[in-house]
């Protein structure tokens, strides 16, 4: 038995010294590469690659006279590739070789046809693919008109020929069959195909040899080749549609009707996207939510934030005019209850070149609430209550119809224009009745108003903006024209009855009031850039703006014969007009931008102010102008490790407004009086800002810190005058003026840091907000110090994918001090603990809910109330991709939501209540064409 | 389409011959430009390639496998048609050795809105003659300076010819596990110079373009231009920065491509 090993292994080793012999480790491989007519191709590139996967092993070049050598390189199986510019590349099987060196001859490489080469590859600049024989390109180079057939598209192919009759040659050939994606189509007329798909639904075009239909059925190959095409059809990955649409209904305990409907459906392709929406519910989701929206206005989301009031390149944007109030997002403000509607259809067109939106959305809502105040006016070391109750309802709706298009001529001219036109009407009807006391037990006299309006109006928004780079790097001209529109009219019914107890007295008052107005603005700004160095930049801007307002008021008296009452009854026109002219110097370079600049304002304000139309001017009119100059300082700086920092300084003059000035009072509650005050002066502002930011990515923290700072010299604040007048009761005169130096501090901070990377985090963000500011209130000056510290911390816990935990504390303090009275200094306490669950515990089921836990003290009114919300639901997807939902949701489980707000302001401290949508419970069920996902959302995307 | 008929393919053949010839010869005399050659020249081969560059961040988070196809749907419809943005990046090159870094000319014109961003430290060297390699990257806000020696990326040829900046170019194609990214890069074949932009060389002929990820990034060539070059390949004096291997480099992304893999979140904060 051994032996016999041993000759084995004897034998086994000599067979493999044998086999070493014939096939050696090493090898040169060489060869000469020659074109079709046997001449030598000079500096063809030859590699050698592994012949499974083609990766490259070694690589050279062959020599003037086309040899080329692989010396000493692993003798083992082998890919050769020879490639040389317009010759089709050649691939060589090389089998690991007996000998030391492999010459392997000539290597013959074919031409390219010339055609394919100079029109594809040179002109067309499309790539061309090599299979063998066959060679492919990109079809969608060739441009086809709109409409075209693939026959169409063929006659621009090079190397293609197509007769009357639509039969196709190629290199000279007959076509015998053409495929559609590698199947036949339309039976064995190769002409069906290409005279009925459209062009542009085709991306490549294949042509190559196929063995005759003769030798495909009997499986012997005659050697016959006949040419065959096929055309591969475009892969449609950028069209397409998706939209979701749910239905819900449910109630509480008491049986009152809860339901809410929502969908929206988007279709698209590469460049054009539709979308509808559609709302309508009464549990108090007044619009869409920023999902919804966004989804609905596609590309063009972020694109009303164009301004073309241009001035200090980081200005406040003081001029700055496109509000978004008529945002179909949701703004409910939390008090009572809601019914909602609306929908809206969007389209944009999108490409490199023009951007184009317009968008129509309507709203509708209806809103009811009744809401308590108690409030407590300070004055002199003395004070009076108001126990205010209000019973409120409205019905508004407005149509927005906006357009925006962008276009980019070339990269050195853009035009953005865009327009905007809404109509609004709301009627509003309002039951007050208020309780007056001195001193918080017996009553004085009750106010009892019942006040109804009906409003409405146009406005239209539009504006242009023209921006020119000239070819010198840094120069560029922009200029921008606006024109603003918003005509309208309220009509009010205002009915007041005042019972007074001290000595019983009745007053009834009844007036009409009947507005209507027209705002008109004009406004262009040019600005103009010059680069002085590769970093120094000086920037020049003119602002021109001019505001013609024309308001018509007139109050009659509903008891006398509805005859005007001239001293309430004003029309006036306002007319404000600005010229403000400013440069600055910017030295921009590596992440240091400091700007330093100044603007010269001249502001003119006309007001004439009469009973009515044609009547004599009330007063002399109103013919103000202010001049003022303001420098601005802004410095920011990019540290290295992604940290920034930005300081500014700003000086700010404003004018006082028309409402301030106005020689005529405002009286819509016979309890309070508002007057104009004509020898008001400009307020002068200083600002300085202070921003720093900083990230870190590789331990996933952020740091921030956002302050500024307001100083204004002589700020103007109303002066109220609380006089007691047996007659009537206690009224408030207010009279605006130019009262006092005013200060503001407003500080944020944050900070956000993984305490287990990826599975927990803790954020944190703290917020200082001081207001001084002061004003007389009966001929004392009464100093107010607002205070607000805000506290804001969580917990993000995420043990595993399918549960996601959030603990969270909140704490907001205000600090209210009023020199006037400081007894009645008061500090309210608001503090919420919150803890948020997402779980996911079986692949289609969701558990989600969360609770908060809401306190409210205010010591000095003995206020403490305590909050309790929770809410819950369980959520099923169902269907095989997942397209339906089916959500059970219990909304406030412990029946306790409420509206309450506090705060204290010029001399009074107030406390609003108001009952709201509190406990419910709702099925709903969602169809999503595109399917749910079956994954947590972890909620941290934007977008 | 089969190769054209034999008559055009001889006629064209010759021309192309006898062209190639003529070029040869004109450019040796004028020993200007002599990069049609083979070994004889390309040591006196030198010059800078600018390279645009566009990134469009929706197909690089297309490209991301872990983030969910809801968002990334929402994102490439909110955002598809307005999510390139472009810079100019620079190779300068010899036979034996490359230096790529950004220019200082911006390729977008929505750059010039008067704030100037910090340049983060960059650039990548090749030494074929000593096989070396140093790269001076901001990765996650920090400077590595790496060194190592050179290792050639695993190509895989294919078979695609197409024309960049006026050559022929083949293609060739390479997977990056780390990065998780699919790569294709387009060399000359005319140009038998193993060099390229970015982490990218050691193909048969110089790259001319390479496609990450079906254009999350692509870099093209714009213009080659032969030229002596002076203080192109200096280095920063000040180069602070962590010393730090080739390995150890990947170790350092590793650990923070698993991270944002986790949070579900595309890592921001390393080169693409």
């Amino acid at each position: 038995m051994k032996s016999t090993r041993k000759i084995i292994s004897i034998l086994l080793f000599a067979f493999s010294i044998v086999s070493y012999a014939q096939t050696p480790q090493r090898v040169t491989i060489k060869g000469i590469v020659k074109d079709n007519d046997n001449n030598e191709a000079a500096f063809a590139t030859v590699m050698l690659l592994g012949p499974k996967d083609s990766t490259l092993q070694n690589f050279t070049q062959s020599n003037e006279h086309g040899a080329f050598t692989f010396n000493n390189v692993k003798n083992t199986s082998y890919l050769l590739k020879v490639s040389h510019i317009s010759f089709l590349p050649l691939q060589l099987a090389i089998e690991p070789s007996n000998t030391a060196i492999n010459d392997l001859g000539a290597v013959a490489i074919k031409p390219i046809a010339k055609e394919l080469f100079e029109v594809v590859i040179r002109e067309a600049k499309a790539p061309l693919t090599i299979r063998g024989d066959t060679i492919e390109y990109d079809a969608t180079t060739f441009k086809a008109p709109p409409g075209s057939t693939v026959e169409d598209l063929l006659r621009r192919l090079p190397g293609i020929e197509v007769d009357i009759s639509g039969n196709l040659k190629s290199q000279g050939k007959d076509v015998k069959r053409v495929y559609v994606d590698g199947k036949t189509f339309f039976g064995d007329d190769p002409t069906g195909a290409t005279k009925n798909l459209d062009a542009n639904t085709v991306s490549k075009v294949q042509v190559f040899d196929e063995k005759s239909e003769q030798s495909k059925l009997t499986g012997v190959d005659d050697g016959v080749k006949e040419k065959a095409m096929n055309l591969e059809l475009k892969e449609e990955y950028k069209k397409g549609s998706f939209g979701k649409v749910t239905a819900a209904a449910g109630a509480n305990e008491k049986g009152v009707f809860r339901w809410a409907g929502r969908g929206n459906f988007n279709r698209f392709d590469k460049k054009n996207q539709l979308s509808i929406i559609a709302y309508a519910n009464n549990i108090n989701e007044t619009g869409v939510n920023w999902e919804d929206y966004s989804e609905f206005k596609g590309q063009s989301t972020f694109d009303q934030y164009d301004n073309g009031d241009f001035g200090f390149s980081s200005g406040r944007g003081r001029y700055y005019s496109f509000d978004d109030s008529d945002s179909p997002m949701n703004n409910f403000d939390g008090r009572g209850f809601t019914n909602n509607y609306g929908g809206g259809v969007n389209y944009n067109f999108d490409n490199t070149k023009t951007k184009f939106n317009v968008s129509y959305f309507y709203k509708n809502n209806n809103q009811k609430y009744d809401q308590f105040n108690y409030k407590e006016t300070l004055y002199s070391d003395s004070s009076f209550f108001n126990y205010d109750t209000t019973n409120y309802s409205d019905y508004r709706q407005n149509h927005t119809l906006s357009t925006r298009i962008e276009q980019i001529f070339d990269s050195n001219n853009i035009i953005i224009a865009k327009a905007n036109v809404r109509y609004s009407s709301i009627g509003a009807s309002s039951l007050n009745n208020s309780i007056y006391s001195v001193n918080d037990i017996d009553i004085l006299n009750d106010l009892f108003t019942n006040n109804s309006n009906g409003k409405y109006s146009w406005r239209l928004t539009s504006a242009a903006i023209y921006r020119h780079k000239f070819k010198v790097k840094g120069r560029s001209f922009a200029v921008s024209a606006a024109y603003n529109k918003n005509p309208g009219d309220d009509n009010e019914d205002l009915y007041s009855l005042n019972r007074f107890f001290i000595n019983a007295y009745e007053e009834i008052i009844h007036r009409m009031s009947a507005k209507d107005y027209d705002k008109q603005q004009i406004k262009s700004s040019l600005l103009y850039t010059e680069p002085l160095s590769k970093k120094f930049f000086i920037e020049l801007f003119y602002n021109f703006n001019t505001i013609n307002n024309k308001v018509n008021r007139q109050i009659t008296d509903a008891l006398n014969n509805d005859i005007r009452i001239d001293s309430l009854s004003v029309f006036y026109t306002n007319d404000v007009m600005i010229n403000r002219l400013g440069g600055d110097v910017r030295y921009s370079y590596n992440g240091l931008n400091i700007m330093l600049g100044v603007a010269g304002q001249y502001l003119q304000m006309k007001g004439k102010y009469s009973v009515d139309k044609d009547m004599p001017l009330l007063t002399e009119p109103i013919n103000k102008s202010y001049w003022s100059l303001s420098p601005k300082f802004t410095f920011t700086y990019e540290f290295p490790n992604n940290m920034w920092l930005e300081f500014d300084y700003g000086y700010d003059v404003t004018e006082p407004s028309f409402e301030y000035l106005q020689p005529v009072p405002n009286v819509s509650n016979p309890l309070y009086r508002t007057e104009g005050n004509i020898n008001l002066k400009p307020e002068r502002t200083h600002n300085i800002g202070f921003d720093y930011h900083y990230y870190n990515p590789a331990s996933f923290t952020h740091l921030g810190v956002n302050s500024s700072y307001n100083y204004c010299a002589n700020g103007i604040s109303y002066n109220h005058n609380v006089v007691m007048t047996d007659s009537i009761g206690i009224v408030t005169v207010s009279t605006p003026d130019n009262n006092s130096e005013t200060h503001n501090v407003n500080s944020w901070m944050w900070i956000g840091y993984p305490i287990i990377k990826t599975k927990f985090t803790n954020d944190w963000s703290l917020g200082f907000w001081y207001d001084n500011s002061g004003s007389y209130i009966n001929d004392v000056f009464n100093e107010s110090n607002q205070y607000r510290y805000y506290l804001n911390t969580s917990f993000s816990i995420t043990p595993v994918s399918k549960l996601v935990i959030a603990l969270s504390g909140r704490a907001s303090l205000i600090d209210s001090r009023l020199s006037i009275n400081t007894e009645r200094n008061q500090f309210i306490q608001s503090y919420t603990a919150g803890l948020s669950l997402k779980w996911q515990f079986t692949k289609k089921t969701f558990f989600e809910s969360n609770f908060d836990y809401k306190f409210y003290r205010t010591s000095l009114y003995d206020y403490d109330e305590n909050i309790p919300i929770l809410n819950a639901s369980i959520r099923q997807l169902l269907g095989k991709k997942n397209n339906f939902e089916l959500r059970l949701a219990a909304f406030d489980i412990f029946d306790k939501r409420k509206y309450i707000q506090q705060y204290s302001s010029q001399n009074y401290n107030i406390r609003s209540t108001a009952e709201t949508l509190a406990r419910y419970f709702m099925l709903s069920f969602s169809y999503n064409i595109k399917g749910y996902e079956t994954k947590l959302k972890k909620d941290r995307h934007f977008f | 389409m089969k190769p054209s008929s034999k008559r055009t393919g001889i006629s064209f053949k010759k021309v192309n011959h006898k062209y190639m010839k003529k070029a040869l010869i004109f450019m040796f005399f004028l020993s200007l430009i002599p990069f049609f050659s083979g070994k004889t020249f390309s040591q006196q081969t030198e010059g800078t390639i600018k390279y645009l560059t566009t990134y469009d961040w929706v197909k690089m988070l297309n490209a991301c496998d872990y983030l969910s196809k809801e968002r990334k749907e929402k994102i490439s419809y909110m955002w598809g048609n307005r999510s390139e943005w472009k810079i100019y990046e620079l190779l300068h090159f010899t036979a034996k050795k490359t230096k790529f870094e950004e220019s200082e000319e911006s390729a977008d014109p929505r750059e010039d809105d008067g704030y100037s961003g910090r340049k983060e430290t960059f650039f990548m060297t090749c030494d074929f003659e000593n096989n070396t390699m140093f790269d001076a990257i901001t990765t996650l806000g920090k400077v590595y300076l790496i060194e190592d020696s050179l290792r050639k990326p695993d190509w895989k040829i294919l078979n695609d010819m197409k024309e960049v900046a006026g050559h022929v170019c083949m293609n060739a194609s390479l997977t990056d596990t780390l990065r998780n990214q699919k790569i294709t890069a387009w060399f000359a074949l005319d140009i038998p110079l193993q060099v390229g932009p970015d982490r990218f060389f050691g193909l048969p002929g110089m790259i001319l373009e390479v496609n990450i990820n079906k254009g999350a990034c692509v870099i093209t060539a714009e213009k080659i231009e032969m030229k002596k070059l002076s203080t192109e390949f200096d280095l920063p004096k000040k180069l602070k920065g962590k010393k730090i291997s080739s390995a150890e480099y990947h170790a350092v992304l590793k650990k923070f491509y698993d991270e944002k893999r986790q949070a579900e979140e595309f890592p921001w904060g390393v080169r693409y």
